[in-house]
C-alpha cells in the first residue's frame, strides 16, 4: 500500500464568516459549523474558542483531540465506519492540516480528567500545547444519559475535524510525505535479510468512556486482527476513551501513531515492517487470554522476528500487556514493550500491576504519580468545576490563587504509552 | 565563597602504600590528596576540598566502630558543606568502607554525600539505596569520567538543588523512580531497543522488572519416618501474650519458641499476632495455622521422625520482602546447622 | 456465574439473571469478599481492576466469578491479591458510595455497571 500525506502547515486559526485556509491561517465560519453540529439532537449548544501556543489558557476537561484530514485520492474517506463509509482506507492521497487540532471538552461524568495548559510547566508535558487548537465546548440536552453524551461529543469532534479537513481538499501541500508498505510475500522477497518486525497495538476496550473504534466497530467485540500501517493515518482507529487522561490514546495519537511512523522510517533500511496487529484490553479474563493468544498467533503467521507492543491505560491493561509480552517471547519473537508507571508520588512503589521476567526490554513514558504545580492561567476554557474535582481528590489540590497541585496523570497525553513523548523515568 | 568539601580516601589512593599498609589508622590532612586534585579541577572554583580523611581498608573493616567514629569526627571537625567518598572503582573493601562512611555521614552528620564505585563492587549492592553512588569504571583509569559526575552531583546536593533521574546524573538506580526528558521520543527509543535486541547487542531496559526470587524445590524426602520436621509460619502464631511483641503488620522480626512440651496448641497457651486476617479461628485453635496436633499424632504413629523443638514465626502482613528474606536466611541457617532436612511452611 | 457487587444499579439489573452476592460496603470490602470466594475455589471471570477509572477513585466494584468451585485457582488468587495491593498503594478516595457527591456517585455507579455489563451480558446471553 502507498499513501501520500500532503501537509498544509497551519500557523493560526481565526473565527470569521467564511471557512477557508489562506496563507497558513485556518478561518472558521462558526455559525456554519455550529449549525452542522447541532443537527445532533442530543446537543443543546456548542461554543468555540481558539487557543494558541504560549497563551495563558487552561482547557479542562479534554475529551478528545483530533487532527483535520481529508482524503483527496484513493478509496474511502476519513474516519471510515464512523463518518465515511466503511471502505478500506490507507492508500492514495490524504491532505492534513498540520499544526492545528480540534479539541473537544465536555463533562460526561463527574470525575473526568484531562488538562491542556498552553503555557507554563504543564505545557511541557502535553504535545497539544504546541498546536493551534479550535476548542469546542459541547453541552448536552437535559436528561440524556452518559453514554449518549459521550457519543454526542465524540461525533461532534469527528464532524468538526472532517469539516475543517475538507477545506484542505484543493490546496497544494507545503510538504508531501510518502508511506509505502509491502505485502507479506513481496516484503520477504524485497528484504530477505532484514528482521521481520510487527507492531502489536493494544486498544482500550472496556466499556463506556473506555472504548476504541476500528472502522466503526467497538474493539471489545472484535478478535485481534491485522491492519496496514497506513490505514491508521486515515482515521481507521479512533478514540471513545475519556478517562485516564495521561495515558489514553486520543484520535490525534492514532492518526499520528509514533510507533508506526518510526517503524516506517526504518522499513527497508534496518528492518522489514510487516504489519500492525491490533488487539483489545477487555474486562473478561477469558477475553484477555484469547486476545493475547491470538495476537501471538497472528505474529507467528506473519513469521515475525521481533515485535513492539504499546499499551493504553493502566491497571488491568498491565495484565494484557504482560500476557502479550510473555506469549510473544515464548513464541521466540523478540519483544519490546512501551508502558508508563504508577510508582507513587515518591517513586518508591511498584510501577506496574503485573510483571514478568520475559519483559526485559521496556520503554517507559514516566511516572504518572509525579506531582506537578500548575500555576493559575488567565483563562480557563471548558468546565472549571472539573478542576475542583480533579484537584479535590488526593491526587491534587486546587489552591486559593487558582493554581493546582496535581499528579501528572491529570494532563492529557503526559505519559502516552505509544511513546509519543520524550518523558521517561529511571 | 566556594563550598567546603571533605574527601574520604584509602591508603592506596593517598599513595601511602598497598596491601602492606592496609592497616593504616585514620589520618586527617589539610587540602586535597591524590584523586582529590581531579575533583577540585571538576569543581571549577565552585567548591574546594578543604581536607582529606585517609584510612586503611583493613583498619576500617576490622575496627569498624572505632574507625567509623574517628573518621566521622574528623569529617565533622572540618565543617564541610558536602562530603565525597572514593571513588572506590572495583576495590571491594574500599567500596564497603566508602558506602559505610557515606551512609554514616548522611544519617549521623546529616550532611549531603556522594560516593562512587564500579557496579559490581560489593559496596554498590549494600549501599545504592541508601546514598548516591556514581557508577564508575572498574579501575582507576575511570577517574577522568567519574570526577565530573561526582563533582556535579556533590555541587547540586550542597546547593540543595533538585536531583534528576539516575540516568541523567550518573548515579546507580536507587529504587526511586524519577521522571526526566529523554533526547528522543519513546517510540524511537523502543525501535532502537528492538533492533539491538534482534541483533543480540546489549540494550538497557528503562524499567527493570521486579526481581523474581525463584527457589528450586529440594529433593523429595524418601524416609519420612526418620525425618525430623520443623515448623515455620508467617501466620503470626506466638505464645500467649506475644512475649517478643512481633508487629501485627510489617514485622521487623521473627520469633523462635519451644514447642517440645506441647501436644496440642490451645487458646490458653498460644494466639496469633497477625493483623491481616480475622484472628477468631486462629485464636480459637492455633493448630489451624501451626499444625502441631496432627504432627504429634503422626510422630506417635511413626509416620514422621519427630518435630524440631523450636518453631519459627513471623507476620507476613505487609512485611518487606527484604526483611522476609533476612528472616528466611537466619531460620534456614539454624535448621541447616541442626541437620534438619524438612520443614513445613504455613501462611494464612 | 456468580456476581459480587456493592453497586445497586448492578444488583437491580442482574439479580434476576444470575446468582448475586451484594456487599454492603466499599470497594475494598467487595475485593475482600471476592478474595474469600477465590479461596473457596471460585475462579475469577472478570478482572478485579476493570477500567482505567483509578481504583482509588471509584467506590463501586463488580466482579464476576464462576458459580462452581474447584481447586483454588492460583491465577485468580494472584490477580485478586494484586488488586487489593493496588488499593493499599492508592488509598481509596471514597470509602463507600455514599461518601461521594451525589452526581459523581451516580456516574461511578453507571461506569461500574457499564464495565461489568459489557463483559458479562454476552456470556449470560449464551446461557452461562
Amino acid at each position: 500500500m502507498r499513501l501520500e500525506l500532503g501537509e498544509i502547515h497551519i500557523s493560526d486559526i481565526k473565527l470569521g464568516d467564511c471557512s477557508k485556509v489562506e496563507n497558513g491561517t485556518l478561518y472558521v465560519n462558526v455559525e456554519e459549523l455550529r449549525a452542522l453540529l447541532l443537527e445532533d439532537e442530543d446537543l443543546a449548544s456548542v461554543n468555540f474558542e481558539v487557543v494558541h501556543p504560549g497563551e495563558s489558557v487552561r482547557i479542562i476537561p479534554v475529551k478528545d483531540v483530533i487532527e483535520p484530514r481529508v482524503k483527496v485520492e484513493g478509496p474511502g474517506g476519513v474516519f471510515p465506519g464512523m463518518i465515511s463509509k466503511v471502505t478500506t482506507v490507507g492508500s492514495g492521497k490524504t491532505h492534513v492540516l498540520k499544526g492545528c487540532a480540534v479539541v473537544t471538552t465536555g463533562k460526561v461524568v463527574g470525575f473526568q480528567e484531562g488538562i491542556i495548559d498552553m503555557t507554563g510547566p504543564g505545557a511541557e508535558y502535553t504535545p497539544f500545547s504546541k498546536l493551534n487548537n479550535l476548542v469546542m465546548i459541547c453541552e448536552p440536552k437535559e436528561g440524556i444519559k452518559q453514554h449518549q453524551h459521550e457519543h454526542a461529543i465524540r461525533m461532534a469532534g469527528l464532524k468538526a475535524a472532517t469539516y475543517l479537513g475538507e477545506l484542505a481538499r484543493n490546496l497544494t501541500p507545503d510538504e508531501t510525505k510518502v508511506y509505502e508498505t509491502d505485502g507479506v510475500m513481496s516484503g520477504k522477497e524485497k528484504y530477505p535479510n532484514l528482521p521481520r518486525v510487527g507492531y502489536v497495538l493494544m486498544l482500550q476496550s472496556q466499556g463506556l468512556l473506555h472504548d476504541t473504534y476500528v472502522y466503526g466497530v467497538d474493539m471489545k467485540r472484535s478478535m485481534p486482527t491485522i491492519i496496514n500501517p497506513t490505514e491508521t493515518m486515515d482515521g481507521a482507529i479512533l478514540s471513545g476513551n475519556c478517562v485516564s487522561a495521561c495515558d489514553k490514546n486520543t484520535t490525534y495519537h492514532h492518526l499520528n501513531n509514533p510507533v508506526i511512523h518510526d517503524l516506517l522510517e526504518q522499513h527497508g533500511k534496518t528492518l522489514n515492517f510487516v504489519g500492525v496487529i491490533i488487539t483489545n484490553e477487555n474486562v473478561y479474563l477469558a477475553d484477555k487470554e484469547r486476545s493475547s493468544d491470538w495476537s501471538t498467533k497472528l505474529a507467528k503467521f506473519l513469521e515475525l522476528d521481533g515485535a513492539l507492543v504499546s499499551q493504553e491505560g493502566f491497571g488491568n491493561p498491565d495484565t494484557d500487556l504482560i500476557m502479550n509480552c510473555k506469549k510473544l517471547e515464548a513464541a521466540g519473537i523478540k519483544t519490546v514493550i512501551i508502558t508508563d508507571e504508577y510508582a507513587g508520588q515518591d517513586g518508591a512503589s511498584q510501577s506496574l500491576a503485573d510483571a514478568d521476567p520475559s519483559a526485559d526490554a521496556v520503554v517507559t513514558g514516566g511516572n504518572a504519580n509525579m506531582v506537578i504545580h500548575l500555576p493559575k492561567m488567565d483563562k480557563v476554557i471548558g468546565h472549571i468545576e472539573a478542576a475542583d474535582i480533579i484537584a479535590g481528590g488526593h491526587d491534587g489540590s486546587l489552591n486559593a490563587d487558582g493554581s493546582i497541585d496535581a499528579e501528572l496523570q491529570v494532563i492529557t497525553g503526559a505519559t502516552n504509552e505509544m511513546g509519543f513523548n520524550k518523558l521517561s523515568a529511571r | 565563597m566556594s563550598l567546603r568539601v571533605v574527601h574520604y580516601i584509602n591508603q592506596f589512593f593517598a599513595q601511602i602504600g598497598g596491601e602492606e599498609k592496609a592497616d593504616y589508622a585514620p589520618e586527617y590532612r589539610e587540602g586535597a590528596v591524590g584523586p582529590g586534585l581531579a575533583l577540585n579541577a571538576a569543581f571549577k572554583g565552585e567548591a574546594e576540598i578543604v581536607g582529606t580523611v585517609i584510612c586503611g581498608d583493613s583498619y576500617f573493616n576490622e575496627n569498624l566502630d572505632v574507625a567509623k567514629k574517628t573518621v566521622l569526627d574528623m569529617i565533622s571537625a572540618a565543617k564541610p558543606d558536602v562530603v565525597i567518598c572514593g571513588p572506590a572503582f572495583n576495590a571491594g573493601r574500599y567500596g564497603v568502607a566508602c558506602g559505610t562512611v557515606a551512609a554514616a555521614v548522611k544519617d549521623e552528620l546529616k550532611l549531603p554525600v556522594v560516593t562512587g564505585m564500579y557496579e559490581e563492587n560489593p559496596g554498590a549492592d549494600m549501599f545504592k539505596t541508601k546514598v548516591y553512588i556514581v557508577a564508575t569504571k572498574n579501575s582507576a583509569a575511570g577517574m577522568r569520567d567519574a570526577a565530573p559526575k561526582m563533582a556535579s552531583l556533590a555541587l547540586k546536593l550542597a546547593k540543595g538543588e533538585k536531583i534528576g533521574a539516575s540516568a541523567e546524573e550518573g548515579y546507580m538506580p536507587n529504587g526511586l523512580r524519577v521522571n526526566f526528558f529523554e533526547a528522543e521520543r519513546g517510540s524511537t527509543r523502543a525501535v532502537k531497543m528492538l533492533l539491538n535486541k534482534l541483533a543480540g547487542k546489549p540494550y538497557t531496559t528503562e524499567f527493570p522488572m521486579p526481581s523474581f526470587d525463584r527457589v528450586a524445590p529440594g529433593a523429595a524426602i524418601t524416609d519420612l519416618a526418620h525425618t525430623t520436621i520443623a515448623l515455620v509460619t508467617s501466620g503470626g502464631i506466638v505464645p500467649k501474650g506475644n512475649p517478643d511483641h512481633i508487629e501485627s503488620s510489617s514485622a521487623s522480626k521473627f520469633g523462635r519458641y519451644n514447642i517440645s512440651e506441647f501436644e496440642d496448641l490451645t487458646a490458653a497457651d498460644h494466639e496469633t499476632a497477625h493483623g491481616g486476617y480475622d484472628p477468631v479461628y486462629a485464636n480459637e485453635d492455633p493448630d489451624r495455622v501451626l499444625p502441631v496436633d496432627v504432627l504429634r499424632k503422626m510422630e506417635k504413629e511413626g509416620k514422621i521422625g519427630g518435630i524440631y523443638p523450636y518453631f519459627f514465626t513471623t507476620v507476613g502482613n505487609g512485611t518487606a520482602v527484604a526483611s522476609a528474606k533476612k528472616f528466611g536466611e537466619a531460620i534456614g541457617k539454624e535448621l541447616r546447622d541442626a541437620g534438619i532436612k524438612a520443614a513445613i511452611l504455613t501462611s494464612t | 456465574m456468580l456476581l459480587v457487587t456493592n453497586n445497586e444499579k448492578v444488583r437491580a439489573a442482574y439479580e434476576s439473571r444470575c446468582p448475586l452476592q451484594f456487599v454492603d460496603g466499599g470497594h475494598v470490602e467487595v475485593l475482600k469478599t471476592v478474595r474469600d470466594l477465590v479461596h473457596k475455589g471460585h475462579k475469577l471471570l472478570t478482572h478485579p481492576l476493570a477500567g482505567s477509572v483509578k481504583p482509588n477513585e471509584t467506590p463501586f466494584r463488580s466482579v464476576a466469578l464462576t458459580e462452581e468451585t474447584g481447586m483454588v485457582d492460583m491465577d485468580s488468587l494472584e490477580l485478586i491479591e494484586g488488586a487489593l495491593g493496588m488499593l493499599e498503594q492508592f488509598k481509596p478516595r471514597f470509602q463507600r458510595g455514599e461518601d461521594a457527591p451525589p452526581k459523581m456517585r451516580e456516574d461511578f455507579a453507571e461506569i461500574d455497571y457499564r464495565l461489568i455489563d459489557g463483559a458479562i451480558a454476552p456470556q449470560i446471553k449464551q446461557g452461562e
